[in-house]
Formats: structure tokens, sequence, C-alpha cells
């Protein structure tokens, strides 16, 4: 049953972060929106940032900064954009979501089986964090490991080094169904930056050598046993489009 | 609050509450054209521009589009006629039910705007978000670059059908020669494999554009929910969070005590009284194992209570107030374990009627034998036996089940439903409202998908009793998830077959036994595995078959209708185990089924044995009509078959862990159930020639209002656009079974031409009185007009006002019916090509062709998008949809995304071939074409799979992991 009885469009942050730091109303933001007016999310009132976030898309320095509120699909026809950020936004849903969702959006569901998530590790991704007191930029995996860093903030941007070769690989039950196991690298200094998704609650930076040791959740598209060997196929083809030896 | 925004250009401000999402305002401010699908918006039929982008209503919220600009195709619709972008989409074949038409048609618009020159690929990801469960997107996909043609100001030709030479000449064998070179043909000309023996016609056999065309393209209110009524309540369900209990109170009064509420009903204030509720003729099939509400749910999803209240969120809060104690009883969810003798019993209550042995949950047993099986199979030189089993899964239309009900002036009550089968529902609800069918009328419009799942009396009688019980309107539409899990479902079916077989590879004798799965009611238990056994043990000659079936209780959700209605699972089974037999005996896998397939003249024994009709069968029916061998020859040319035999094809280099295969699945169907389907129609002239056909038949998007109007075209002598269709509306048509079964272009076809006949009569006998022509013979009716042999004519304007005005007034008029005395099986070569990863199990699928046999294709581009449609929900089935129940019989995956049916930009390569034969029992030579797309697939792609890894996986769907665990086994 849907639970929102209160919008807000504030036009600042300041006043965003005051209204979602209430202690009397539970308080969400929303972006694209497309989670919460799915009522996927529970929220009791929700504060929409369009009229004060970023939704452009900048680079410098061999980075790339995406606003918050940058869609997904600017993301994807941004000629700044690396190809797999572009190649796994694109499998983050069809035209229709494309078009809404937004990058801050998908950071903050941090979906378990999000591409784009996972592609974003291994890009090394920034988060930009606004809080009521700082701004923080926090390292994509340590916020996912710890997400309780965004209670009460707003993410502004989301940034990445862009260079270094990618690779992906992926099985689902149909070519673009959400993957049960995708496997995304990128070559970096000394080795790969290698992500998984569908193998743990949120997206994970893993090293090869520590595959076996994984212990996925599992489901009716796939048991954990097979959730762990599908890690091991998909990394070996990641790492061996990517040069690497397997 | 209130939301403003830019709305088909000109600023709008609407009233909403914060939670409402865009598409509830829009509805509500008569946008009706902005449909809903899913509430968590994947199926698109929601969507809109949002500041010239497509975006789903559904998961926006109306606030969210304050200061924005929206655009929905009310917008796009010029004052009459159709924009370029919808005339596309009509010329191609694209239209269906038409229901998330309007969606798509934005799509396109927003897609073109952007990049006026689009690749396919770019048009199959404009297309993404919407979901399509008929097409196959085969024709959207390419009327979205028509339409890009169309607006560069490209010339673009009209969709006509190619036609194709036949490879297997009257009599003689097949030309291997040029059947292996392929054919390269524009995308969206319909495939026709003309026959020398079907005489030239005018209307029939040409790709007309639909009746319907203009309503649906240009969303206009057509559909259920597409009307306002004063003072309208909502309906919403409580369901069952159990598997099985008892009911052992419910407290109603906290729901009642809330404001805004009307009405509570539950099994302590509505009547007992027994029904089954499959859309089934008078009488309908045992058990009777159902109530409106009981005090026992047998399944998640079992209604326990509805609620009626001014808004759906009073309403859905009510529900929420419902206190109701249940006892849990042990529950069971296998059909084997389930009739084993030590599960619990499912149907308990003293007044349940007319299951086998309910005691052991067994429904139905049925049993049907020809000639001597074990004799036969104790003969045979070799003996094979398989089991296999096939999954549950959900037909999902895009559109839900909904209805509305109200008291007219003459306090009669209305339905407006979705439906199949209005006159069923009209006398199927009737006693469970305590009414008489004359105080009852249920009107059908537009339906937005059906499948067999609306071949059911679903909710009815829900929104009956409730507009009984308040006096106002009510309406009651199901959401995605309800949709799921408490309408119904295809049956689950462990089969078993046992075969002996000459080593000549002739068969000797055959038995299927099957146990299905109907969760806790019985409907369509009966006839659904009738015709699984039907189809499993009649599509091969055998002189000795024997059908032995149980059909069990469990409680899973409930398992009814589902287009292709037993067939799938039956032919799943059956064309594995023949491919089986044919490698293991070394045999050719299309030469093994060859010598056993039947053909003209063949008699179709278990038909007389098992069929809804078979007590009023009393002869053998025999096949008169099979384009079996020009289907295998043509699929064969379009798959690129001689690839099956190159190792290097089969095993690319360059991917080690690929491997590739084809394979192949006969198909062969029923047309209507013959000696019960009854279908009506009446046909009367208008003051300026035009007419009015009436039928009770009812379009669920197949096109079948089309065909029908074309018919009678033809015998008239005009054109489609002179015939108006009105349909099913039990007061105003007369009547039908409904739409199932796939019985209306050859029943409701034929009580159409036989109107038809009849006011052609009629029209000779007057134009001869004009014209002053003596041998009514010699009239002739052609473009429009009467002529006399001398070249003398009247226009039918002319008939018309001269009988309706001027002399010896008559409204020339008739009306007709018709009950087939046969079902002549449409027979279909199904081809599937398959990638295998070996490494992870995933199955990629690259092409499916299909050639049919449907007699004459009444509407070559309907004909063709009922294939590619059909095709695409069997794909489904066999690849990747699967409802999954966890341990406490809930379903986990009660929504599209975990539950997965195919969008437009992951397609494989889909292609229709119609091969004409002449059927002469059927109007104008045609048989049926709606259901046998459903049944090849999975055979298909399961042999495909053996072809490219040597393992035989013999249960569905072939997802990732299940085939994985064959790999490692195999
Ligand atoms: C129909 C549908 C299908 C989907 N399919 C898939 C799929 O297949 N795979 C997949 O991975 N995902 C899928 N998703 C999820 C999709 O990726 C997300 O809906 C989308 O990325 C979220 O973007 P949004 O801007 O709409 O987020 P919103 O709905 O606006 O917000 C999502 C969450 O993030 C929070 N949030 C948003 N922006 C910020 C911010 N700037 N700072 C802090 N918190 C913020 C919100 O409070 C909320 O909790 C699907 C969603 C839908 C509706
Ligand atoms: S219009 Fe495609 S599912 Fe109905």
């Amino acid at each position: 049953m849907q639970t929102i009885h209160g919008y807000h469009r504030p036009a600042d942050l300041e006043e965003a972060l005051a209204l979602l730091n209430r202690s009397d109303t539970p308080t969400v933001v929303i972006a694209g929106g497309t989670r919460v007016a799915a009522g996927l999310i529970q929220a009791g009132e929700v504060v929409d940032i369009q009229a004060l976030a970023d939704a452009s898309i900048s680079s410098a320095d061999a980075h790339v900064s995406y606003g918050s509120l940058v869609r997904l699909q600017d993301l994807i026809d941004s000629e700044d954009t690396p190809a797999l950020l572009a190649e796994t936004a694109m499998r983050e849903g069809p035209n229709t979501l494309r078009h809404t969702a937004t990058v801050g959006g998908t950071v903050a569901g941090a979906d378990a089986e999000s591409e784009l998530v996972a592609a974003l590790l291994a890009h090394e991704a920034t988060v930009t964090i606004a809080r009521p007191d700082a701004q923080v930029d926090v390292p994509l995996d340590e916020l996912l490991d710890d997400r309780s860093l965004l209670d009460g903030g707003i993410i502004t941007a989301v940034t990445v080094d862009a260079g270094g070769e990618t690779a992906s690989a992926r099985t689902g039950r149909t070519p673009a169904d959400t993957s049960i196991v995708a496997a995304v690298g990128r070559v970096v200094p000394g080795g790969f930056r290698l992500a998984l998704t569908g193998v743990g609650h949120h997206p994970l930076l893993i090293e090869q050598d520590d595959i076996e040791r994984l212990d996925p959740p599992g489901d009716f598209r796939g048991s954990p046993a097979y959730r762990r060997e599908l890690a091991a196929v998909l990394s070996k083809r990641v790492i061996a489009m990517l040069g690497g030896a397997v | 609050m209130k939301t403003t925004f830019t709305l088909n250009g000109t600023e709008r401000t609407y009233e909403c509450a914060p939670h409402e999402s865009l598409r509830t305002v829009l509805r509500r401010e008569g946008f009706f054209s902005v449909r809903f699908g899913a509430e968590t918006g994947e199926t698109g039929s929601a969507a809109v521009l949002f500041d010239g982008r497509l975006a789903s209503a559904e998961v926006m919220l109306a606030a969210q589009a304050d200061g924005h600009t929206i655009e929905t195709i009310e917008g796009l619709n010029p004052p009459r006629g159709l924009h370029p972008i919808q005339q596309a989409f009509v010329d191609a074949g694209a239209v269906q039910s038409g229901y998330s038409i309007p969606a798509m048609i934005l799509a396109a618009k927003a897609l073109i705007a952007s990049n006026p020159n689009p690749t396919e690929a770019d048009a199959r990801d404009a297309l993404s978000g919407i979901l399509d469960r008929e097409t196959g997107y085969l024709r959207p996909v390419h009327a979205v670059l028509r339409a890009a043609a169309m607006l560069r100001g490209d010339e673009v030709s009209p969709v006509e059908p190619a036609l194709i030479e036949p490879l297997v000449p009257l009599g003689g064998s097949p030309d291997m020669g040029a059947a292996n070179s392929p054919l390269n043909l524009p995308p969206l000309a319909p495939r026709v494999i003309p026959s020398p023996e079907v005489p030239e016609t005018n209307v029939v056999g040409k790709p007309e554009r639909k009746v319907d065309a203009i309503k649906l393209a240009k969303g206009h209110p057509a559909f259920v929910d597409d009307i306002e009524m004063r003072g309208m309540i909502y309906a919403k369900m409580l369901y069952s969070p159990h598997a099985h209990a008892r009911i052992v109170s419910i407290d109603d009064s906290a729901a009642r005590a809330l404001p805004g509420v009307h009405a509570v009903l539950h099994h302590g204030n509505v009547a007992r009284v027994r029904y089954a509720s499959g859309g089934q003729s008078y009488p309908n099939p045992q058990p009777y194992d159902q109530v409106s509400f009981d005090n026992k749910v047998r399944y998640v999803g079992d209604r326990v209570a509805v609620v009626a209240a001014e808004t759906i969120e009073i309403a859905e809060e009510a529900v929420g107030l419902i206190n109701v104690e249940y006892d849990v009883l042990p529950a069971v969810f296998d059909e084997n374990e389930a009739i084993s003798g030590n599960a619990p019993v499912i149907h308990d209550e003293p007044d349940m009627e007319g299951a086998h042995d309910a005691a052991n949950n067994i429904v139905q047993h049925i049993g049907a034998e020809v000639g001597d099986f074990e004799a036969g199979l104790a003969s045979a030189d070799r003996t094979f036996e398989r089991t296999f089993r096939v999954h549950q899964v959900q037909p999902t239309p895009i559109e839900p089940h909904i209805a509305i009900a109200w008291l007219d002036s003459d306090e009669r009550l209305v339905i407006r439903t979705s439906t199949q089968v209005p006159f069923h529902v009209r006398r199927m609800v009737a006693p469970l409202l305590d009414l008489p069918v004359r105080d009852i009328r249920i009107v059908k419009p537009r339906i937005g998908g059906g499948f067999g799942v609306k071949q059911e009396m679903l909710i009815e009688d829900i929104v009956g009793h409730l507009a009984l019980a308040t006096g106002r309107p009510v309406r009651l539409e199901l959401n995605r998830e309800e949709e799921f899990i408490s309408s119904r479902t295809r049956h689950p079916q462990t089969i078993t077959f046992t075969s002996g077989v000459n080593n000549d590879g002739m068969l000797v004798a055959q038995r299927m036994r099957t146990v299905a799965n109907t969760g806790p009611y019985g409907t369509h238990a009966l006839t659904v595995q009738m015709v699984s056994g039907l189809r499993g043990l009649s599509t091969y000659n055998c002189p000795n078959k024997l059908f032995d079936c149980d059909v069990a209780y469990t409680n899973t959700p409930v398992a009814g209708a589902y287009r292709g209605y037993g067939a799938p699972q039956a032919l799943f089974a059956l064309e594995a185990h023949m491919e089986d037999i044919a490698a293991e005996m070394g045999m050719d896998a299309l030469e093994f089924r060859r010598r056993n397939w039947t053909k003209v003249g063949d008699p179709l024994d278990v038909a007389a044995e098992l069929g809804e009709g078979a007590a009023e069968m009393k002869f053998i029916p025999v096949v008169t009509s099979s384009g079996m061998d020009e289907c295998v020859v043509q699929g064969q040319r379009a798959v690129g078959w001689q690839r099956r035999y190159d190792p290097a094809w089969l095993q690319p280099a360059d991917r080690p862990h690929i491997r590739r295969g084809l394979g192949f699945a006969m198909c062969m169907h029923g047309s209507a159930i013959s000696g019960l389907d009854m279908g009506g129609a009446s046909l009367k002239i208008n003051d300026d020639g035009s007419f009015n056909l009436l039928i009770g038949a009812t379009d669920l998007g197949t096109g079948a209002d089309t065909i029908l109007a074309q018919m009678a075209a033809e015998v008239l002598g005009v054109s489609t656009a002179d015939i108006i269709v009105y349909a099913a509306d039990t007061d105003m048509t007369p009547f039908d079974v409904g739409a199932y079964a796939s019985s209306t272009t050859y029943v409701s076809g034929m009580a159409v031409k036989k109107a038809a006949d009849e006011v052609h009569r009629q029209i000779v006998t007057r134009a001869a009185l004009m014209l002053d022509v003596e041998t009514l013979g010699e009239i002739e009716l052609k473009d429009g007009a009467a002529f006399a042999p001398d070249g003398r004519s009247v226009t039918l304007e002319e008939v018309a006002l001269h009988s309706l005005h001027q002399d010896d007034q008559h409204q020339i008029m008739a009306t007709a019916s018709y009950v087939a005395p046969d079902s002549p099986p449409p027979y279909a070569a199904q081809f599937a090509e398959v990638e295998v990863d070996i490494e992870t199990g995933q199955v990629t699928i690259e092409n499916l062709v299909m050639a049919v046999d449907c007699g004459v294709p009444i509407n070559p581009l309907t004909s063709a998008g009922q294939i590619e449609g059909g095709m695409v929900q069997a794909l489904g089935y066999g690849h990747c949809e699967e409802m999954v129940l966890d341990e406490s019989g809930a379903m986990v995956n009660a929504r599209f995304g975990p539950y997965k049916i195919y969008r437009a930009d992951e397609m494989p390569k889909i292609e229709a071939y119609l091969v004409q034969t002449m059927e002469k029992s059927g109007p104008f030579g045609a048989k049926a074409i709606a259901e046998i797309p459903k049944d090849g697939v999975a055979p298909a792609i399961r042999n495909a799979i053996f072809n490219a890894t040597g393992v035989q996986i013999d249960n569905l769907p072939f997802t990732p992991e299940r085939v994985w665990n064959a790999l490692q086994t195999g």
C-alpha cells in the first residue's frame, strides 16, 4: 500500500537536508522516483531534489563527474562516459526507465544486481555526499559496505576514474534479463579491478583468488553453488579479455 | 496538493495526493490512453512523453511532473484519421489488442524526433520498456522504421503478402535443392505459400486493415476501464496468506466502521452456491468445487473477503483492518504427492460435487484406449519410455482482469468485463447472484489480451455481489501481483510416454500417462487434460494407443485455460520423446516423424474417445487437409537446416565455450470443439448499403472482428469498410460460446458466412425486382452493386433505400448460427536455432521459424501476427517464464522482471510462413491458427539443445542453472 503522505520540492540543498533530517517525519529523497513511486521503497514523505540537484556531466584529468540527477540515458549518450559505464547503464533497465532513473538514485539504491554499480566500482567511483554539517567524498566500495554513511545525506555527485581498458561478461535467462551473475573488470596499474553482481547483498569488488570463498545468497535463478561457479567462469573470461593470465 | 504541467500543449492544474502516480491523475482527467499494466511500471502501457522523453507514468508521482511538459497520444491525434506513425502501425499489422499501442506510438515519436534515421536496433530499444504479449514485436519494430521513413518523406510500399512457390508439388516429393537456397523477403510481408486449390477471392485472403484500427491506434476509450461512472466505488480483495487453512473467524467490524466503506463481503454474508468457474458450455463440466466465498482457503491467493469503498485507498486500508483467524492446515504442492494417499485432503467439504475421488485429491481420472496397447507394446521390436515435467506459467495479458458492474435504469445488472466468454459468464453468474439470466447484461468492450485466462468467470460474481449490495457502480481491477497469484495458470504436468516401435520406424504402440496439477479448483481440469491426451496421441498414427490421466488437487495457484489448452504440455513431451527415439534408432529425426505423422485420410481415432464433444461424435473424423510436408520444407529452408550436419557450424572455432544447434518439432492442433462450439451472427443492411454485423464472438485483439467482416464483405461483394462490426454484448448480439478452442474463424466464421449468404439472397431478390430480371441466379454482387447479366446495375444503396423506404418494404437482414461437425487440424513445423554456453548453461535463442498450414488465412497480416506473437509466448514457456513458489506456497516472483517475459530489444529473429491448404469444411477454406503457435517452441528448443550438446533435458524452462546441471550430469 502507498505510504507517501507529503511531497516537497525544496529549492536548495540546505532546505532539502533540513527536511530530510526532521526527527518526527520519516522522509526519503526522490530523484527519478522510479523505485519510490513503484512502492519498492517505503516512504513517509518525499523530498524531490529535481530543483536543486546537478544534472551535468563534467570531465577533467581523466576523471568524469556525474551530477546526482544525471539520467541514465544522458550518461549513456555522453561522449565522456567510459564504455563500460555506458554498456552497464544500458542494462540497468529499458528505455522508459533509463530516461527517468538517475545516477544518484542508482547508487543510493545499490541493487545487488546492478551492473552499473559494479562498473562504477571497477572505475573507482567516489560518491560526494552532502550532509547538514559537511560535504564528504566517500569511495563507493566503502559506502556499499556501510550504508549508514548516507543517512541523512544527499548524494550530489559521483566521480570516476575514466581510464583503463574494461571488459564484462554475464549470464542471464535472456539477453536483457537482469544478470544472475555479471563480472566487470578494468585494467589498473599492477593488475585488474574486478567487480561482481549477484554474489552478495550489493555489487562486490573482489580479488580473483577470493572467488572460491564467496558465499552468495541463492534464489530460484541461481543457487549459491551455481553463482559461485558463474563468478569463477565469468571473472576468468573478463580477465582473459583484458589480456590477463587465466 | 496541486500539480501544474503542460499537457498536450495546454497548461493544466490538477488536484492530486502526494502518493498518486501521474497515470492515476491522467486517467482521472480522462486521458484513457495511459493504461494500467503493472504497479511497478514494467509493462510501459502507461508510458507518456515527459519533456519529450519516454517515461512510465506508472512509476512517477504526479507531483514530480509539476512544471514539466507531458504528452499523451491524445495530443498527437489528428481530429479525424490517423497520424503517419499511427498509419504505419496499422499498415504493418502491429496493432493487435491495441492496449499498449498508444505507448508504442509515443515511443516511436520520441525516437524519430531525436533520430529521423533509426536502425532496427534503435527501434527495438525505443520499444524496450513496453511489454507486448501479442505481436512478438516484429511488426511494432518495423512499424517504427516505416513511420520514420514516412516522416522523412520516403516512399513506402504497401504491406503485401510475399507469395512463395511451393517446394512440394501436389502429390510429389520436396525439391530439396531449392530448399537449400534461402529467400530474402521484406520483414513485414506475410509469407504465403499459395495452393492452386484455393479459388480467387476479393476481400478474403487480403491483408485488410483492422476494423478497430482507429480506436486502438488513437487510444480512444475502448477498454473496460475507459468509462466514467457517476458514483463509482472501488473494490479490493483480501487474499489468503496461507496455502491451506480453515477460517475460524472473520471480524470485519473495524473495516466496516472505516468512513467511506460501503460493503465488506465474505463467507459469513454471501450465499453458498456451488459452481465451476471455467467459461464453458452448459452444463459446465464438473467438479463444482467453488463458492463465491468459502470458510476454507486452499492456496496463497484464495479469496477471503472483499471491500468496496469510496476510493481504492480506503478499500485497501479496510482490507488491512479485516481480522481473520486461520487454523492453518498442512499443504501439498506436487501433483504426484497429492494423489499418493498420504496427502492432506483439499476438498473435505460435504457439499462439493463431481470430483472423481476427493478423498485422494483426484479431481478427474481420464482413460481412453484405441486397439490394445499392451499387446501392441509386446509385439514391438523396440520399446522406449521417458518422463517429462512441465511447469506452471501465467498468461499475463497486459490488461489484467477488470470488471465494472452497475444497476441500469431498469435495475438490471450490467457487467462490463474483460472476458472471452460473455454469454457463459451471464449464465454462470446468475445463480451465484440469485438473479434470472434476463436481469443480467454482460458487455465485452475491447480486451487487452486474454490468451485463455479470461475464459473464466473470475471476478464477475464479486462485482455483481457488490453492486447489488451497495446499489453503486463497482469497479474491481486486479493489480499485477494479484493477476499472478489469484487468476489462472497453465497446468503443470508429469508426463510419461511409453512407445513401441518396429525396426522399420513405425509406431505400433504408444501410451501417455499424465498426472496434472490443477491447483485447488478443477476449473478446466477435465477438458485441458483431454486436449493433452488428444494432441499427445493423435498427432502420429499408431494402431494401439492408451491415455491414462489423473488430475490432482494441490495447494498451488489455480490452473485453467491458457492458449494451447493442454497441447503445449503434451507436445513438449511427445516431440522430445520422438526426437530421442529417432536418435536411439539411428534414424533421421524428420524422416522418423514423417513416416508416422497423420496424413490426409488418416483417422483421428482417439478424438472419438476424448474431447468435450466426444459424446456428440458419431463417427471417427479423418484428416481432410494437411500441408505438413510443405511446412517442413519451407521451415527447413528458412532456418538453414542443413547446418545441423556441419561440425564447423555446430562448434564455432572462435568461441570454444559455445555449441550451436537446430531443433524441430511437429505441431498439430484442432479447430473448435466439434459438435459443441456454436457461433451466431446477425447482419442487416443500412440506408447507404453498409451493413451492421452483430456477433457474439469475442475479439481479444486477434483480429477476429476483422476477419469476420472480411467474410461478410466477400459474400456481399462489398469492401471490409462497408461492414460495421459490433461484438459481444449479451443484450444486443446473438449467442456465441466465445473466444476459445481456436473456434472463432472456423465456427463463428461459418455463422457469418451463412448469415451473409441469406442477406445475399435477399439483396439479389430485391435487385432482380428493381432490374426486372427473372432468374435470381443471374444477378451478381460486386463492387457494392448488383449486376444484371446485361451489365445494368443498382447500387446496394439503391437496394437498401428501395427495400427500406420505397416498395414492399422489408428489412434485409438475417441471423444464422453454426455448430461445427468437424475440427480439422491445422498442422505446423516449428524450428529453433540455439546457442548453448556449455560453461554457464546459458541458452540463447537465435532464430524461430514456424510454417503453419491453417487452411486459407482469411487475413494474412493478422494470421502472421498470431503466429509471431504466439511463438514468442511459447518461447517464454520454454525458455524463461516460471511461477516459483516458496515452501509456504507463496509465489516469490509475482512481478515482471523476476517473472521474465521477452522484451523488444532481446528478441531472436522470428519468422512465420503460411502454407495454404483448402479445407473444404471451413469458411473459404479456413482452419484455425490461434493456438498452434504455442505448441512447438519448447520441444524445438529442447531438441536444438540436444543437437548442440548431446544432452536431453526433460523439464522446463531452459534457464541457465537447469541446463548447467544437465550438462554436468549429461
Ligand atoms: C520497473 C523497474 C525495473 C527495474 N529493473 C532493474 C534492474 O533490472 N536492475 C537493477 O539493477 N535495477 C532495476 N531497477 C532499479 C532502477 O535501477 C532504479 O529504479 C533506478 O536506478 C533508481 O533511480 P531513481 O533516480 O529513479 O531513484 P529513486 O526512486 O528516486 O530513488 C531510489 C533510492 O535512492 C535514494 N536516492 C535517490 N537519489 C538520491 C540522492 N541523490 N541522494 C541520496 N539518496 C538518493 C532514494 O531515497 C531511494 O531510496 C528497476 C526499477 C524499476 C522501477
Ligand atoms: S498491445 Fe501489446 S500486449 Fe496488448
